[in-house]
C-alpha cells in the first residue's frame, strides 16, 4: 500500500485538542503562554496553507524565478523572526545577518540540490523549496540564539572586555571567549540532533518520506544529505554573521561600543 | 660641532578636547588642554561626574572625543594602532576586574595578546618578588584570583598593568571601594612607582589623598575643563 492517506478538515480540527492540552497547562500553571500558543497555533495554519497553495502553483507552473522569489520570502521571514528574538537596539545587525542569510542559505540549497541530489534545472521547486526551507528554519534558530547569547555576553562582561584592552588586546582577544561561547550555543542544538537522530527521533522530513511511501532506504539518504547540511550551513552562516557583527561592536579605536 | 639643547616633547599633550556621550547634547569637556612629562604625578581631582574616568578613557581611546586631539610622544594616538597603544598606556579601572584562575594566570594573561608577545614573561620568582613589593606576601601565585579581597585586587590589577612596562599608567579612582588600610597601601605603591621607578602616572580621585614621599602636580576637573594652579 503505497497511497498516503488523506486527512479531512474534520480530523485535521481534531488535532487541535494537543492545543487545548497546551492550552490548559499554561492556564492551570500560569505560564503566561495563552496568547502565544493562540497566535502560533493561528500562523501554523495560515502560514502552511498559504505555502500549500503557493506550492501547488508553483509545481503546476515550474519557474526558477517563482522558486527565488519564494526563497527570498523565506529569507525575509526569518529575518523578522530573528529580529523579534534579539531586541538589539544599538548595534545595526539586521543587514549584514539578512544578507548573509540569504547568500549562505542559497549556496547550500544550490549545492544539495544541484550537485549532491543533481537535480536538472537545479531551481526545481519540489526540491529546492523544501531544502532551502530546511536550512533557513535550522539556521534562523541557531543564529537567533547566537546572537541572542553574543549582545547579552558583551553587555555583561564589559568592564571584562575592557580590561582586556586596556591591557592590550584587539577587539578580537578581548571578546574571543564570548564569540566562541555565542557560536557553540547556536550549534548545539544542531550537533545533538545529529546525535540523537534515528534513536531519539525520526526527523520530519524522513518521516514524510515514509509516509508518502518511499522506500525507508531512499528517505535515511535523503535525511542524511539533509542533516550534515544542516550541521555545515548553521556553523559557516554563524561564524560569518558573528564576525560581522563582533566588529560592529567595537569603533575604530578598538573601542567597546556597546554599553550596559 | 655646537650641541643645541633639543625643545622636550611632552609624554602626553592634549590639545582642545571636547567630549559628549552619544545622543547627549551637553558637553563633558570642551576646549581641554593639558601636558605632562615623563616621569610625572598627576593628579586629577573632581567631584563625582566631573569626567575624570571619562578623561583617562579618552586618553587611552576606550572613548573617542568629538573634538580635539591626544597626542603621545609626539603623534596621534588616533594615528597608532589601539593594541599597541594601549600595550604602552595602562589602564586601571575604578573596579578591578580579574579573570577566572589563579593569580599567576590573571598576571600572565596579558602576554598572550600579539602585542605583548615579544615582551618577556616574568617567571615565578619574579612574581612572587613582586607580589611582596605590592603589599601582597601572603598571596601565593596559585591562590584564587577571584577569592582576593577587593583591595588586593586591586594592587594585583596594578601590578598586572606594571608587568607590561607602560610608558604612562592611568588610575581611575584606585582607592574609592578600598578601606583606610588597603588605600595606604595603594597609595605607597604609585609613589614607589613614581620615585622608585620613574613611572608616569595619572591619577583621578575624588577623595583626599596627601602624598608623603612625593610631590603630585593636582588639577581639579570642572565646568567641563580642568583648572591647575600654578
Amino acid at each position: 500500500m503505497n497511497r498516503i492517506i488523506d486527512i479531512s478538515t474534520g480530523q485535521l480540527m481534531l488535532a487541535l485538542v494537543f492545543i487545548l492540552a497546551a492550552q490548559a497547562s499554561s492556564f492551570i500553571y500560569h505560564l503566561g503562554l495563552n496568547r502565544d500558543i493562540t497566535i502560533g497555533t493561528l500562523r501554523t495554519f495560515s502560514q502552511l496553507f498559504l505555502m500549500g497553495y503557493a506550492l501547488t502553483f508553483i509545481l503546476k507552473t515550474p519557474s526558477p524565478w517563482l522558486t527565488i522569489s519564494i526563497f527570498l520570502v523565506m529569507v525575509v521571514s526569518a529575518m523578522f523572526i530573528i529580529r523579534e528574538r534579539v531586541k538589539e537596539k544599538q548595534i545595526a545587525y539586521i543587514i549584514p545577518t539578512f544578507l548573509t542569510m540569504l547568500i549562505s542559505y542559497f549556496a547550500t540549497a544550490l549545492f544539495v540540490s544541484g550537485l549532491i541530489i543533481g537535480i536538472t534545472p537545479w531551481w526545481e521547486p519540489r526540491y529546492f523549496i523544501p531544502a532551502g526551507g530546511m536550512v533557513i528554519g535550522n539556521s534562523m534558530s541557531a543564529l537567533a540564539i547566537a546572537l541572542e547569547r553574543f549582545f547579552r555576553d558583551m553587555r555583561q562582561k564589559k568592564e571584562l572586555v575592557e580590561m582586556k584592552l586596556s591591557l592590550g588586546a584587539d577587539y578580537r582577544e578581548a571578546s574571543d571567549d564570548i564569540f566562541r561561547n555565542a557560536v557553540s550555543a547556536g550549534m548545539i542544538p544542531s550537533i545533538n540532533a545529529m546525535m540523537g537522530v534515528g534513536l531519539v527521533f525520526i526527523p520530519g522530513m524522513m518521516s514524510g518520506q515514509i509516509l508518502a511511501g518511499t522506500d525507508p532506504l531512499i528517505a535515511i539518504r535523503y535525511q542524511i544529505i539533509i542533516m550534515l547540511m544542516l550541521v555545515g550551513s548553521t556553523a559557516v552562516s554563524s561564524v560569518i554573521v558573528m564576525l560581522i557583527i563582533r566588529r560592529r561592536c567595537f569603533g575604530g579605536g578598538d573601542e567597546l561600543l556597546v554599553s550596559s | 660641532m655646537e650641541c643645541k639643547d633639543l625643545p622636550t616633547v611632552p609624554l602626553l599633550e592634549i590639545r582642545k578636547l571636547s567630549f559628549s556621550y552619544e545622543g547627549s547634547a551637553s558637553l563633558i569637556f570642551e576646549g581641554l588642554d593639558l601636558s605632562v612629562s615623563a616621569g610625572e604625578f598627576f593628579l586629577v581631582k573632581g567631584a563625582s561626574g566631573s569626567g575624570k574616568s571619562t578623561l583617562l578613557r579618552l586618553i587611552c581611546r576606550l572613548n573617542q572625543p568629538v573634538a580635539g586631539s591626544v597626542l603621545f610622544q609626539g603623534g596621534d594616538i588616533a594615528a597608532i594602532a589601539p593594541a599597541k597603544l594601549r600595550s604602552r598606556i595602562s589602564y586601571v579601572a575604578q573596579i578591578p576586574q580579574m579573570i577566572e584562575g589563579s593569580v599567576e594566570e590573571n598576571l600572565l594573561f596579558p602576554f598572550s595578546f600579539a602585542v605583548n608577545a615579544s615582551k618577556l614573561r616574568p617567571d615565578r620568582e619574579k612574581l612572587k618578588e613582586m607580589l611582596k613589593a605590592f603589599y601582597l606576601s601572603e598571596v601565593s601565585p596559585d591562590h584564587s584570583a577571584m577569592k582576593l579581597s577587593t583591595g588586593q585586587k586591586q594592587r594585583l590589577a596594578i601590578m598586572r598593568a606594571i608587568l607590561q612596562e607602560p610608558l604612562l599608567l592611568l588610575l581611575d579612582e584606585p582607592t574609592s571601594s578600598l578601606d583606610p588600610e588597603s588605600a595606604a597601601m595603594v597609595f605607597s605603591i604609585m609613589e614607589q612607582l613614581n620615585l622608585e621607578q620613574q613611572k608616569t602616572l595619572i591619577t583621578v580621585m575624588h577623595g583626599d589623598y596627601n602624598p608623603e614621599k612625593v610631590l603630585p602636580r593636582t588639577c581639579i576637573l570642572s565646568n567641563r575643563t580642568l583648572h591647575c594652579s600654578s
